[in-house]
């Protein structure tokens, strides 16, 4: 029981970094890169503010449909890989 | 009609009713934030989540039948058809779930009377847990799984449930920071349209993922039924009504609206602006994606009370109501228990009767504290029309107002 409950621990422990991480990167990351968009729309009538805005919109949309996406692959079983940046979609091994 | 099809029935019903309380219960996981900032109306805020959610559910094709296996070993899922894949007798698997079913949306229904958040999984298996303890005593409950995966009641229930709250805390808290340092300075009107919309965006995202992963459950619950009783032979597939009636049932309840719970996580814990929404919500759908995408099952409702604390730590000059934030730590504790409680309970009962008349009994009971619960809730009825009013804990503030935020200064002096 006290070996299979420390092993437990030690996976949560293995799985939670990873979540930290991931969950910074995006669900801290993306607001700030929103709020950097914001903040270059706000800063005037410029035509660098509106690129500069419209490239960050962009981040955070490719950040936006990989979610919805990783809910459609995972809703049907597939796994979803993104370490080649755009997702790759493939059945479970 | 024999004792088996009447019990089976019974567990359908008592499972989409568990599926509804689901809907309700997890309305303001996803849509507290935006309608306490007034990026959405309260009623156009549960619509939206509705749809997200019947969308999410038709969306998940994954089948589900090991959901009961976190807790008690019912499923195979080395086996190669369905007659096999059953490690319990089916009448016993049948008096199980409906024991369980019953905890859990007890345990919904008491704690959303109490305006509590809590975790629908954590209930439902806590139901099992119960049933499980009393019918095949201790040992026949899966306490910490075998070593090679997370799984049991430490690894699906203790560990997750107290890794996600500060998790979301965390990454919300530093979103939170993050967005107040990059905005600073900018009048507020410019800010929150832009800030609005963003919630909406990421409640959306949250509601679908809720949708897929939630619906999900019941579906398992009512398939494994049908296995049990011989009615459905795929291992890989469920039947497309089932699919239906799961995905309508959690829809309607969150159409409800648990307007008790949205009050508590959107006014009760901290007075949230858009710009905080947006961290919280984004805190809450990343911290889900990127739990389930590694295998590690988190409750939707805990990640999201965990983001919304963390944002009251990451503004500047925020605080916390950690009365209330107490008050929910402490459900959280009790929902496993509580519901095995009621679990083990209903089993007796169950058992006493024997499976038909003894279903029948449990089912009436359920009705009767339903009924009393949903009676009791009228006194102090929480509904659209008061979700958003100012916490009750709030002290008239003393006038003049000597530390007013500095982003009001600026909107009245341009």
């Amino acid at each position: 029981m006290s070996g299979a409950f420390v092993h437990d621990v030690r996976l949560a422990l293995d799985a939670i970094w990873k979540v930290l991480l991931a969950s910074v990167l995006l669900g801290a990351g993306l607001p700030a890169v929103f709020a950097l968009a914001i903040r270059s729309l706000a800063g005037g009538r410029l035509v660098v503010g509106r690129v500069v805005a419209g490239v960050l919109l962009l981040v955070v949309a490719y950040g936006v449909a990989s979610g919805l996406l990783f809910i459609v692959a995972s809703g049907q079983g597939k796994d979803i890989s993104f370490a080649h940046v755009i997702p790759v979609i493939s059945s479970p091994s | 009609m024999s004792a088996e099809t009447l019990a089976l029935l019974l567990v359908i019903v008592t499972a989409l009713g568990f599926d509804f309380t689901n809907g309700f219960h997890d309305t303001g996981n996803a849509m507290a934030a935006s309608i306490a900032t007034g990026a959405l109306r309260p009623r156009v805020a549960v619509a939206l989540s509705a749809v997200m959610n019947l969308l999410g559910a038709f969306l998940s094709v994954a089948v589900a039948l090991t959901v009961t296996n976190a807790v008690v070993k019912t499923f195979d899922s080395n086996a190669t058809s369905a007659g096999h894949a059953l490690t319990v007798p089916g009448d016993e698997l049948l008096a199980i779930v409906l024991a369980g079913l019953i905890g859990g949306i007890v345990w919904n229904l008491l704690t959303w009377l109490l305006g509590l958040p809590s975790s629908s999984s954590h209930a439902l298996l806590g139901g099992l847990v119960g049933a499980t303890i009393v019918s095949r005593g201790w040992e026949g409950v899966n306490w910490v799984g075998d070593g090679t995966k997370l799984d049991g009641v430490v690894g699906k229930i203790l560990l997750p449930g107290v890794a996600s709250p500060v998790v979301a805390a965390v990454v919300a808290g530093l979103g939170t920071f993050a967005v107040f340092r990059i905005v600073a300075g900018i009048a507020l009107h410019r800010l929150n349209r832009g800030f609005r919309w963003g919630q909406v965006g990421t409640a959306s995202l949250v509601s679908l993922a809720h949708g897929t992963n939630d619906a999900q459950k019941t579906m398992g619950v009512i398939t494994l039924a049908l296995i049990a009783t011989g009615h459905w032979d795929h291992l890989d597939s469920i039947p497309l009504w089932v699919k239906a009636v799961c995905a309508v049932a959690i829809a309607l309840g969150t159409y409800i609206g648990g307007w008790r719970i949205i009050r508590t996580l959107g006014k009760g814990l901290v007075d949230i602006e858009p710009r905080q929404g947006v961290a919280a919500d984004a805190s809450t759908a990343a911290v889900i994606l990127a739990s389930s995408h590694l295998g590690f099952a988190l409750s939707t409702t805990h990640v999201a009370s965990g983001s919304i604390v963390g944002t009251g730590l990451g503004k500047p000059g925020a605080s916390v109501r950690w009365a209330t934030a107490r008050r929910m730590v402490g459900g959280w504790l009790l929902t496993v228990p509580a519901a095995a409680i009621v679990g083990g309970a209903m089993w007796i009962v169950g058992h006493l009767f024997g499976l038909a008349a003894g279903s029948v009994v449990e089912f009436l009971v359920l009705l009767a504290v339903a009924g009393y619960l949903v009676a009791r809730s009228r006194r102090e009825a929480v509904g659209a029309h008061n979700v958003t009013d100012a916490w009750e804990d709030d002290q008239p503030l003393p006038l003049p107002v000597p530390n007013v935020p500095v982003d009001l200064v600026q909107e009245v002096v341009p």
